[in-house]
C-alpha cells in the first residue's frame, strides 16, 4: 500500500515487533486487493447496466472486460508506451523548471521578511490564475505546442514548490544559523550544510503537491495542438469511437499517477527527520 | 508532526497553512501588486518596442484595464462570472455532500479506510479532465458534464481532509460523551462537526484550488458561457486586450474566493498553538 504509514493503533510490542508489523502489513495489503476488486466489480455492474439499456448498448465497451482486453493490443502496438514517453517528457521538464525556479524563490521568501510580504499579493494573484487560461498566451509566445505545454506545467507547479520550501525554512531553528556562523560557515555552506538537509522533506512535500496539480493540467493541455501524449490518446480514442481504448487510457493515467505519487511519498519518508511527535 | 502526517491529506494541510502564514500589511499588499503591474508594463513595453513585435502591445496592462471597463459595461464579465460561478458552486456542493460523509466513514472505520485506500488513490490520480469524454456521453448536457468534472476533481481533498480531521479527534471525547448519555446523533452534532469544521474547510480550500484549475479547460469545449469560454473566444477573435482582462479577472476572483475561505478557516480554528 502506498501510503502505508503505520497507524497509531497498530504499534506492536517490542518483543514481537517484526511479526506484528508483518501481520498489519499483510492485512493492509489484502484489504487493498479486496478494495480494488470491489471497484472493478462496481465498474462491471455499471458497464452491464449500460449494455442492458438499448439506448446505450453501443457504449458497452466502457466495461472493465473490453478495457482489459484492449490493453495487450495497445501495448503491442506501442501506443501506451509512446503516450507515456511523450507525456513523461513534458511532465518531467515542466516539474524540473518549477523546482529550479521554485526552490530559490522559496528560500528567498523564507529568509527575507521584506520579500515575503512584498511578494505575497502578486504571487497569490498569479497562483489563482487558472493555469490553462495562460494557454492562449503561451501558444503565441512559444514556438511549439510542446514548449507551451511545458510552460503550463511549470507555471502550475511552481507555487506549491516555492511555498512548501518557504514553510520548511520557517521551521528551521534560527540558532542553527548562529552556530554555523560561529563555526565559520560561508553563505554557501549555509545552503548546502543547513538549509538543504533541513528542508529536503518540505521540498519533496511541495513536489508531491506540484505533481498532483501538474497531473491535472497535463491532460487538458494535451487535448489541443499536439499529436502525442496521454491527453491526445484519450481525445483520439474518443473521436475514433474506440471506447475500450478510451477507458484503458483513463486506467493507465490513474495507475501512473498513483505510482508517481507513491514514489514522492517514499522520497518524503526517506528525507523526513521529524520522527517523534 | 507524527507519521500519519505523511498520508495523502495532511500534505495539503501544510500547504494551506503555509499559504496563510505568509502575508503582510496593507501597504505591502498594494506595493507588491504595483511591482507586478510595473514589471508587466515594462516587459510588454520592451517587447513591443521591436517593430516586428508591435502587435504585442495589446497584451500590456493599460489595454487590459481599459478592456475590463468595456467588458463590464457590456455585462460580459458579469455573465461569465455568473455561469462559471453556478458550475463551480454546484460542483463544490456535490463534492462536499459526498466527500464529508465518506471522510467521516474513513476516519471512524479502519476496515473502510483500508478497503477504500487503494481504489480511492487510483481514482484520485485519474486526471479529472480525462473523465471528460465519458462525462459528455453519460450526461445529457455539457453543463452537467462540467459540474461532474468539478465535483469529481474536488471530492478527494474534501474526503481526505475530513478523515484526517477525525483522526486528530481525541477518542476520550467520545467516551466522555457516551458516559454523559450522548446518542449517536449527538456525537455527530456535538463532537464530530465542531471538531472537524476546521479540517473540512481546509479541504474545501484545497478543493477550490483544484476546481479552479479544472473549470477553465472544461469550459473551453462545448459551452458558450463562462470564464473559460470567454478566454477562448477572445483568443479566436484576436482581442488580446480582452484576453488579458479575463486572465486578470480569473486571478482576482480566485484570490478573492481563496481569501474568503481563509477567513472561514481562521474563524473555525481551535488549534491556535500550531502553525
Amino acid at each position: 500500500m502506498s501510503n502505508g504509514a503505520p497507524h497509531a493503533d497498530v504499534v506492536p510490542m517490542q518483543g514481537n515487533a517484526t511479526s506484528g508489523h508483518f501481520r498489519s502489513a499483510w492485512r493492509r495489503f489484502s484489504n487493498a486487493i479486496i478494495g480494488l476488486s470491489i471497484l472493478f466489480a462496481l465498474w462491471w455492474i455499471g458497464g452491464y447496466f449500460i449494455y442492458l439499456n438499448p439506448h446505450t448498448t453501443h457504449f458497452a465497451s466502457f466495461g472493465p472486460i473490453p478495457t482489459l482486453q484492449a490493453f495487450p493490443e495497445m501495448w503491442a502496438s506501442g501506443s501506451i508506451q509512446s503516450a507515456i514517453l511523450a507525456s513523461g517528457y513534458r511532465l518531467g521538464v515542466g516539474l524540473l523548471i518549477a523546482v529550479v525556479i521554485g526552490v530559490p524563490v522559496g528560500i528567498f521568501m523564507g529568509r527575507s521578511k521584506k520579500f515575503r510580504e512584498l511578494s505575497n499579493s502578486p504571487f497569490q494573484l498569479l497562483r489563482m490564475i487558472s493555469p490553462l487560461s495562460w494557454m492562449p498566451l503561451a501558444v503565441l509566445v512559444f514556438f511549439s505546442w510542446n514548449q507551451s505545454i511545458i510552460f503550463l506545467i511549470a507555471i502550475a507547479s511552481v507555487w506549491p514548490v516555492a511555498y512548501a520550501t518557504a514553510a520548511g525554512l520557517a521551521k528551521v531553528d534560527p540558532s542553527w544559523f548562529k552556530v554555523a556562523r560561529n563555526l565559520g560557515a560561508k553563505p554557501w555552506h549555509m545552503v548546502t550544510a543547513i538549509i538543504m538537509p533541513a528542508i529536503a522533506f518540505d521540498i519533496f512535500t511541495g513536489i508531491r503537491l506540484a505533481l498532483g496539480i501538474a497531473w491535472v493540467v497535463l491532460v487538458p493541455a494535451e487535448f489541443l495542438g499536439v499529436t502525442s501524449g496521454l491527453g491526445y490518446a484519450i481525445e483520439d480514442a474518443r473521436e475514433s469511437l474506440a471506447y475500450d481504448h478510451l477507458t484503458a487510457m483513463v486506467l493507465v493515467i490513474g495507475i501512473i499517477g498513483w505510482i508517481l505519487d507513491s514514489a514522492c511519498v517514499l522520497l518524503i519518508k526517506r528525507f523526513s527527520w521529524h520522527h517523534s511527535g | 508532526m507524527n507519521e500519519r502526517t505523511l498520508s495523502t491529506n495532511v500534505n495539503g494541510f501544510q500547504y494551506s497553512r503555509v499559504l496563510m502564514y505568509v502575508g503582510g500589511g496593507i501597504s505591502n499588499f498594494f506595493l507588491g501588486l504595483a511591482l507586478l503591474f510595473g514589471l508587466w508594463w515594462a516587459g510588454i513595453y520592451f517587447v513591443s518596442s521591436d517593430p516586428t513585435m508591435a502587435h504585442f502591445a495589446d497584451f500590456g496592462p493599460i489595454p487590459a484595464f481599459k478592456a475590463i471597463g468595456f467588458a463590464w459595461e457590456d455585462g460580459l464579465i458579469q455573465r461569465a462570472i455568473e455561469s462559471s460561478g453556478y458550475r463551480l458552486g454546484l460542483g463544490l456542493l456535490i463534492a462536499i455532500v459526498i466527500g464529508v460523509p465518506i471522510g467521516i466513514l474513513m476516519g471512524r472505520s479502519r476496515l473502510f479506510r483500508e478497503l477504500s485506500n487503494a481504489p480511492f488513490q487510483l481514482l484520485r490520480m485519474i486526471s479529472p479532465l480525462s473523465w471528460e469524454p465519458i462525462a459528455v456521453i453519460v450526461f445529457v448536457t455539457w453543463e452537467q458534464a462540467i459540474i461532474f468534472l468539478i465535483a469529481i476533481a474536488s471530492v478527494w481533498p474534501v474526503a481526505f481532509a475530513t478523515a484526517s480531521g477525525l483522526a486528530k479527534v481525541d477518542p476520550a471525547w467520545f467516551k466522555v460523551a457516551r458516559n454523559l448519555g450522548a446518542k449517536r446523533w449527538h456525537m455527530l452534532t456535538q463532537i464530530i462537526v465542531p471538531a472537524i469544521a476546521f479540517d473540512v474547510l481546509t479541504g474545501i480550500r484545497l478543493a477550490l484550488g483544484v476546481a479552479w484549475i479544472v473549470l477553465v479547460p472544461a469550459e473551453f469545449l462545448g459551452v458558450d458561457s463562462g470564464l473559460g469560454y470567454t478566454i477562448q473566444d477572445a483568443r479566436e477573435t484576436l482581442q488580446y486586450d480582452y484576453l488579458m482582462a479575463m486572465v486578470l479577472i480569473i486571478g482576482a476572483i480566485g484570490y478573492f474566493l481563496d481569501g474568503a475561505i481563509v477567513l472561514l478557516i481562521k474563524r473555525f480554528s481551535w488549534t491556535r498553538g500550531e502553525v
